[in-house]
């Protein structure tokens, strides 16, 4: 049976003047994946993805506890700018990309974590799913951002192009680069496709 | 006369960016532009691809979000 789709707007309200804990789970578990990969997408690591994923979400936690919490409704982009910004804090921290990695971006430490699916499950998915994304992280850096902040965090080419401080025409440009060069990777098998990737 | 619309208003286009106006102007070109429909067709088909790459975070990571949620919920409780 098709449940009833409560908007966020209404959960954040009960979260916020209730302590409705099923509410707030609804919205954990509405956004996780989306809040999650676009995480994955920027740190390439799969264990320090999910620590930051748990930061993120803590974050929001003790904002909306404290009452702080002002943003019209828009539950998702606000987790979204949080995440972003936990990303780019570790990157601060770290000063370079995590080394220990393997090539699909899965940490030596995390392999657990997903025990609980089974191995046809977890199969199928890396299959289908593991590919592009090994080839996102192949993207050069000024596209892959773009395409992550576009594509996994919703934010508008105007948002972008203010965020990363140069014209709309130029974020589009490089929007464009990184669907073309996705698609000339997708389709490296295909003849009718060259396989040289576009740089700015 | 049909406008002639470039690479970048087809992502515009792609990503919902574009007005009702401009909407109808890019169906219409679309249908008299083989090469401007082939490569809407391919972005789509990439943006597809970018919908169903979403990976999913453990459920360790879930319960301990919602194991704080529970537990400031508690104090904050006791301090209120």
């Amino acid at each position: 049976m098709e449940k009833i789709h409560v908007n966020d707007s209404e959960l954040v309200s009960r979260y916020i003047q209730f302590s409705d804990e099923h509410a707030f789970e609804t919205l954990v578990r509405r956004y996780k994946s989306k809040v999650y990969t676009t995480i994955y997408l920027i740190v390439k690591d799969t264990y320090v993805a999910e620590d930051l994923l748990q930061d993120t979400f803590i974050k929001a936690i003790d904002v909306l506890r404290s009452g702080r919490y002002n943003d019209e409704g828009k539950f998702l982009p606000w987790v979204l700018r949080i995440a972003h910004n936990m990303a780019i804090d570790y990157f601060r921290r770290e000063k370079r990309y995590p080394n220990v990695v393997f090539e699909d971006g899965s940490s030596v430490f995390n392999t657990l974590d997903f025990a609980e699916d089974s191995i046809e499950d977890i199969q199928i998915r890396d299959e289908t799913h593991s590919h592009l994304r090994s080839l996102i992280k192949l993207l050069p850096d000024s596209q892959r951002e773009v395409l992550v902040m576009r594509h996994y965090e919703d934010m508008s080419f105007q948002e972008i192009a203010d965020a990363t401080g140069v014209s709309i025409n130029t974020a589009l440009g490089r929007m464009r680069y990184a669907l073309i060069n996705l698609r000339k990777m997708m389709s490296k098998n295909s003849p009718s496709y060259d396989t040289n990737l576009y740089s700015e | 006369m049909i406008q002639t619309f470039t690479q970048n208003d087809i992502i515009r286009y792609v990503y919902n960016e574009t007005t009702e106006d401009e909407n109808i102007l890019i169906q219409d070109a679309l249908i008299s532009d083989a090469e401007m429909l082939e490569f809407y067709l391919d972005m789509l088909d990439v943006q597809a691809g970018l919908d169903k790459s979403y990976r999913h975070p453990s459920p360790t990571s879930i319960d301990t979000i919602l194991s704080y949620s529970r537990k400031s919920s508690e104090s904050h409780h006791t301090t209120v």
